[in-house]
């Protein structure tokens, strides 16, 4: 630090406004009032390029500049350039990354103005910002059952902690205990998940709490006190033997949450036959009884006494925690919205989520692969008494990087189209498959060798995505573009498949405002380090795992559960964890900055 | 045949209208949603690789623009928001452009002031002609009106003079508009391919320009039938005046006042209801914004459309003065009338938006002799 520095502030590509903009012309008075700057422009100001920066740098004698604002790495080379072009060190160009530090609205100003103020006295950001720490409470909830949060609740309870895992429906195992198979490797879901269910049901460090949800979360990093609302399952959790008496005499019935809406279950059921905990519940909105005060079959027929109680009301817990891990996972995207593929018109267009259930060997056709039909009350369900289809297509692209819907890269779908059709064959084998995408993405480890083995297989993989699917002659017309040979498509199929992309659950909003934790723009919850902390967040305690920070497979799903239950399990070991990056007000900052480097 | 990449194109391009030329990354949703794309013709999507990719001779060489009728199916159903649509727009103000060898059309879509500058040139010409030349021979403002109380129009603008001048004009643009047809005919059927179409389906065919020219059928097939009539009406409206003026001006321009119900009146009275009815389904489009084909408008289709409003509105008043015998209002607005009239007829038929009554029908018919073509 020097007297005789001269910088100059540069703001660039504001980034995409998530409420209230960011107010420059504040921001820009408050860098001013230093007297190290000379003076800064914003990126609207003069057309940016290494000469018209190297003006500026000549005519104000500029020694030093910062790059403030989103992505501003992108800009450097300019910037260094223009310096060495008019005789300055071109190693004083400094940036101010917005995004990386989670700088995204007017909410934010004085985390922004913090931030300059450190790259103008030179000082890292991470030092003058570093929150103090704090006892940390040894005890830790998962939010989300699901893989990830699975995984976690077991690495931290194997470390002798007593870990509080939470699910909002009545069983753990989240979206993968639907799968069949797994891609690459094609092992069996359900093989490698179930062991993890019951480990997780039968040790004695996890707390499991199913049909519960948060209601609310107070106190900081290390001590939260978190409200929990615990729904009434009507059906004694300990007494109830799992017989099924109750849900064969039950006369209510509905769509089964677990089998995507494919197939029928009573109002008093077990979500499915490996469900964890392995326990009957009553879905409040179908029972007769509690529509209509009469009935009480389920009551009748359980062998064991007082078992059920259908007057049980949904009641409050209060837990003390010191560190919590978001595991909330994702929804698929809900494909009637693109009208043109047909998706809730024609019964044989579905989504992944269904057609995995399907496929699967435990599912509502013993994995085998039939046309959707209609019981004998109207609903549209799975059942091996329909004919099976001879040609099947499959839509990549539904609802992902669509500027109409999302524009992100839902990661997983065309590895798990390639699955799906793998599988199809191995099912029908003389049936013809057809796979429509615009670019495959097999980007992880095996996954290029499961994409050229799926087409030495005999599966038409075909560039180009669907762009609407209509009813002829009763069948499905799909037509579109094939890219590689210029030519229209037009292919009558008899079942078609969509590949929906993934998107942030219906529950990441109320999590994200609850637990103070910010969205980025396409809802996924933002992480504190896009590169070095993926799963921490600004609030300190608070960490994510799974696809609620972005769409994820499984493996990347687990490995980001044990990455998030590691920061965890250190702060237990040390007794100690940060507080959040954002208790540090500004005068904080500026007081520890003077401390470490005193204006001369 | 060789392939030459002009890494310039995309720039050229940017000039000729709104959108996004790189956003495009080749899903085939356009096309596949396009109604009137077929085996062989296959738009917008290959269009969009040609611009990306320079290949400026075999967008030269593309029918296709011309048989997009502008429906916007694609552009609302583009996950890119590439805007594909009017990516075809703006290819056919580049087409234009090139299809004229004079290259002033290209002037006039990439520089608003030469266009304006233009106009406002030709206008200055007529008002002197009216003003100084003709009378200096002898044509002179007349307040005397005939005996059924009309103004006597003839005196002051002489018919056999107009109709010379009508002749001529149409004859000048017939030609520069014929010559750019040549250009797009050899363009897209024999400069850049190695095939060839015999004589006889070139006579074949000659009824699908007559047809397509009076019916526009493949607009029709784009889904907004209500545009369709709208612009059908336009252009009925607008052929009929154009061959009454150029052809039957003595027959139309009386000073008599002919009953209500005689064919003259009532010619005329269906012409300008039927361009009114067109303009005010356009322009209002284009005001709301609410279709996809009215939501990007390039200066040169607010100038069309003000100037053919302006054209109208003169015609009407002219009519309105004369059978009312108010023989200075009616001389103002004749000169008025004459004034708009020439220069867009100059400047929109042969180079700007206005040549798509010529390029469309002829687009249909060359696409037929496409398909009909032979190795040579």
């Amino acid at each position: 630090m020097n007297d005789k520095d001269s910088i100059g502030i540069f703001f660039y590509n504001l980034p995409v406004s998530m409420g209230e903009p960011i107010d420059y012309t504040e921001l820009t008075r408050y860098v001013q009032s230093m007297p190290q700057v000379t003076k800064t422009w914003l990126y609207t100001d003069f057309q940016w390029n290494e000469d018209t920066i190297r003006k500026k740098v000549e005519s104000h004698n500029l020694t030093r500049i910062i790059i403030a604002g989103a992505l501003p790495g992108t800009v450097k080379g300019l910037f260094s350039k223009a310096m060495a072009m008019s005789g300055k060190d071109s190693q004083s160009v400094m940036l101010a990354s917005f995004n990386q530090y989670g700088i995204w609205s007017g909410k934010d100003s004085e985390r922004a103005r913090a931030l300059l103020l450190c790259a103008i006295r030179d000082i890292p950001y991470e030092i003058a910002a570093t929150p103090d720490d704090t006892t940390v409470n040894p005890v830790t909830l998962i939010i989300g059952a699901g893989i990830a949060g699975i995984q976690a609740a077991l690495e931290i309870a194997g470390g002798n902690n007593l870990v509080y895992l939470l699910e909002k429906t009545g069983t753990i195992g989240g979206k993968m205990a639907t799968f069949d198979k797994t891609f690459p490797t094609l092992d069996c879901a359900a093989c490698i998940l179930t062991p993890k269910m019951v480990e997780v049901n039968q040790h004695p460090n996890i707390r499991l709490m199913t049909y519960c949800e948060v209601k609310e979360v107070k106190g900081e990093a290390g001590n939260f006190n978190v409200r929990i609302l615990q729904k009434a399952r009507k059906v004694n959790v300990t007494t109830c033997i799992g017989c099924g008496t109750c849900a064969e005499k039950c006369p209510a019935s509905a769509p089964s949450e677990f089998d995507a809406g494919t197939t029928m279950r009573k109002a008093i059921y077990m979500p499915f036959p490996q469900a964890v905990p392995n326990k009957y519940m009553i879905d409040a909105e179908s029972c007769i009884y509690l529509k209509t005060g009469k009935c009480k079959a389920c009551v009748k027929a359980c062998p064991v006494p007082d078992c059920i109680n259908l007057d049980e009301q949904d009641k409050e817990v209060s837990l003390n925690v010191g560190n919590i891990i978001i595991a909330t996972g994702y929804k698929t995207f809900d494909a009637m919205k693109m009208e043109q593929y047909g998706y809730g018109k024609y019964p044989n267009v579905l989504n992944a989520l269904e057609f995995e259930r399907l496929l699967n060997a435990s599912g509502p056709t013993s994995g085998n692969i039939h046309f959707r039909s209609q019981d004998k009350k109207g609903n549209w369900i799975f059942t091996t008494e329909s004919d099976k289809p001879e040609k099947l297509a499959i839509i990549h692209c539904v609802g992902s990087r669509d500027k109409n819907h999302n524009k992100h890269c839902s990661r997983v779908c065309c590895m798990y189209s390639l699955k799906f059709a793998h599988l199809i064959l191995e099912k029908i084998p003389e049936a013809e498959v057809y796979e429509y995408f615009i670019d495959m993405r097999a980007f992880g480890k095996g996954y290029e060798e499961f994409y050229q083995r799926i087409k030495e297989e005999g599966v038409s993989i075909i560039r180009g995505k669907t762009a609407k699917v209509e009813e002829k002659n009763g069948k499905l017309l799909i037509r579109g573009e094939d890219i590689v040979n210029s030519t229209l498509i037009e292919n009558s199929v008899d079942m078609v498949i969509l590949s929906t992309g993934l998107e942030p659950g219906e529950d990441t909003k109320r999590i994200g405002e609850m637990l103070r934790i910010p969205s980025t723009a396409d809802g996924w919850f933002e992480e504190a380090n896009y590169n070095t902390n993926p799963t921490g967040t600004f609030r300190g305690g608070i960490m994510l795992a799974g696809s609620c920070q972005g769409p994820k497979d499984i493996p990347d799903s687990v490995a980001q559960g044990s990455a998030a239950a590691a920061r965890v399990l250190q702060s237990i070991i040390r007794g100690h964890v940060s507080k959040d990056v954002s208790a540090l007000s500004l005068h904080d900052i500026e007081k520890r900055i003077n401390e470490l480097s005193p204006v001369i | 045949m060789s392939v030459r990449l002009n890494p310039d194109l995309r720039n050229e391009l940017v000039q000729y209208g709104i959108g996004d030329w790189n956003a495009c990354y080749h899903c085939g949703t356009c096309t596949a949603m396009c109604p009137l794309s077929e085996e062989g013709f296959l738009f917008p999507r290959k269009k969009i690789r040609l611009m990306q990719m320079g290949l400026g001779d075999q967008l030269e060489a593309s029918v296709e623009p011309w048989l997009c009728y502008y429906c916007g199916d694609c552009t609302t159903t583009c996950p890119r928001d590439a805007n594909p649509g009017e990516l075809m727009m703006s290819l056919r103000r580049f087409m234009t452009s090139r299809y004229d060898w004079t290259g002033l059309s290209k002037k006039f879509y990439t520089s608003e002031v030469w266009e304006l500058a233009w106009i406002i040139f030709f206008a200055i010409l007529v008002v002197l002609s009216f003003v100084i030349v003709l009378p200096s021979f002898g044509f002179h403002y007349t307040s005397e009106l005939t005996a059924d109380g009309g103004v006597k129009v003839n005196s002051f603008a002489p018919i056999r003079i107009i109709e010379t001048f009508d002749w001529a004009m149409a004859i000048i643009v017939a030609t520069l508009l014929m010559s750019n047809i040549l250009r797009m005919y050899y363009a897209i059927i024999w400069k850049h391919t190695n095939t060839k179409v015999s004589l006889w389906v070139h006579i074949r065919e000659l009824w699908l320009l007559i047809y397509n020219f009076m019916v526009q059928p493949k607009f029709s097939k784009c889904d907004s039938k209500g545009y369709w009539v709208s612009h059908w009406f336009l252009m009925s409206g607008y052929t009929i005046m154009f061959i009454v003026i150029v052809v039957f001006l003595p027959w139309f321009q009386t000073e008599e006042i002919l009953p209500v119900y005689d064919p003259q009146r009532l010619l005329g009275y269906y012409a300008t209801f039927g361009l009114l009815f067109g303009l005010f389904i356009a322009i209002v489009g284009r005001v709301k914004k609410k279709e996809v084909k009215f939501q990007f408008s390039h200066i040169s289709d607010w100038l069309f459309l003000a100037m053919l409003t302006l054209t109208v509105i003169t015609g009407i008043l002219i009519h309105i003065f004369r059978i009312n015998g108010m023989p200075m209002a009616t001389y103002i607005s004749y000169i008025a009338h004459m004034a708009i009239l020439v220069p867009m007829i100059l400047i929109e038929v042969p180079f700007s938006k206005w040549s798509h009554l010529a390029y469309r029908p002829f687009a249909v018919y060359i696409a037929q002799l496409k398909k009909n073509a032979v190795p040579r």
